[in-house]
């Protein structure tokens, strides 16, 4: 039995999908206009990549749990997470190769200017893949229910 | 300590909004009682000139929160309800109400909102920050400065919680992907 065949989880509703479809590109602007003028205004990594992964919650709401989950892929989902994780860690990391100390942002002023600018923009986006990729699983996951654990052969 | 209409209004709302999440029986209504206390709270944080905490408090608490809450609620069996509040265990409240009361009374302690003689405005690191913060980092708004780049290193460790997290989730359920 898949998500979307639970009672209480999925009802298909004209009105619910064509208010996500609407409303959808709008949000996903939203948090990526957070994420990105963070820098300037209130906002930043952490919230913008939470109302970005509430996108993703509404298509699911909208179209089916279980639908939205094979439309994404779950690799993305995976890969945005350790992606963040490592933008974060290597500009971090990288300042300390040229000679500076640890995320020391004017060391990469070398290569480009408003290096510090950039340097955090870079922070808030690794920030709000991890956050929007973590939310999304989290929802996956819990969706999924707890019923059908993998046993020790790797059969559902 | 005065209070406008607002403010007491919001307060009340919280206070109420956070008594039914602790006391209402049926699961369901104690999630949207706590969504909406978790509204009621960024609100609050917007008219104490915190905006960055207040969107946090509005997408995470009760947005995100509210979401995972009604998921994992749906996919669990919730008894029917035979009454309206829970039954509160006496010693529960006396250990409650003395620590609300230790709390509170460090409340008087604090300086007024937007006090120009509280010591955090005057502060030397504070201070520091907003003199330096935009010629130092390149942006405008301090607190990311303080985020990003001061504090680089905490938000790192922050981010990699957020991280752990999900993989916890993932070994707690006996999964190899989000699904």
């Amino acid at each position: 039995m898949s998500v979307d065949d639970q009672p209480g989880l999925y009802v298909e509703s004209t009105i619910i999908m064509t208010t996500v479809r609407v409303v959808a590109p709008f949000v996903l602007t939203f948090a990526l206009f957070i994420m990105f003028h963070g820098a300037d205004s209130p906002g930043g990594g952490f919230q913008g990549g939470v109302i970005a992964g509430s996108v993703v919650m509404m298509l699911a709401f909208a179209y089916g749990i279980e639908s939205t989950r094979q439309w994404l892929d779950v690799r993305v989902v995976v890969a945005l997470a350790a992606g963040g994780v490592l933008t974060f860690a290597s500009i971090g990391l990288g300042t300390i190769v040229l000679g500076g100390q640890f995320l020391q942002y004017t060391e990469y002023e070398v290569f480009l200017s408003h290096a510090s600018k950039y340097g955090i923009e870079l922070v808030e986006l690794g920030i709000g893949g991890i956050v929007a990729s973590v939310a999304i699983g989290l929802f996956f996951l819990l969706a999924a229910g707890f019923g059908h654990v993998v046993d020790e052969e790797g059969e559902a | 300590m005065t209070l406008t209409l607002l403010e007491g209004a919001l307060l009340l709302f919280v206070l109420g909004c956070a008594l039914g999440a602790a006391l209402l029986r049926d699961t369901l209504a104690s999630v949207m009682s706590f969504a909406a206390y978790s509204l009621g709270v960024s609100i609050l944080w917007l008219i104490l000139q915190a905006p960055d905490v207040g969107l946090t408090e509005a997408a995470v608490g009760a947005g995100i929160m509210t979401i995972l809450l009604l998921v994992a609620l749906a996919n669990t069996v919730t008894p029917n309800a035979d009454r309206l509040l829970e039954s509160i265990n006496p010693r529960t409240l006396v250990l409650v109400g003395g620590f609300v009361l230790v709390m509170g009374a460090t409340v008087p302690a604090l300086p007024a909102i937007g006090d120009p003689t509280a010591p955090v405005v005057g502060g030397e690191v504070t201070q520091y920050y907003l003199d330096n913060a935009y010629k130092q980092t390149d942006v405008k708004n301090a607190v990311t400065a303080v985020l990003a780049a001061y504090r680089g290193f905490d938000t790192l460790g922050e981010a990699v919680v957020v991280f752990a997290a999900g993989v916890a989730a993932l070994s707690v359920l006996r999964r190899e992907v989000f699904a």
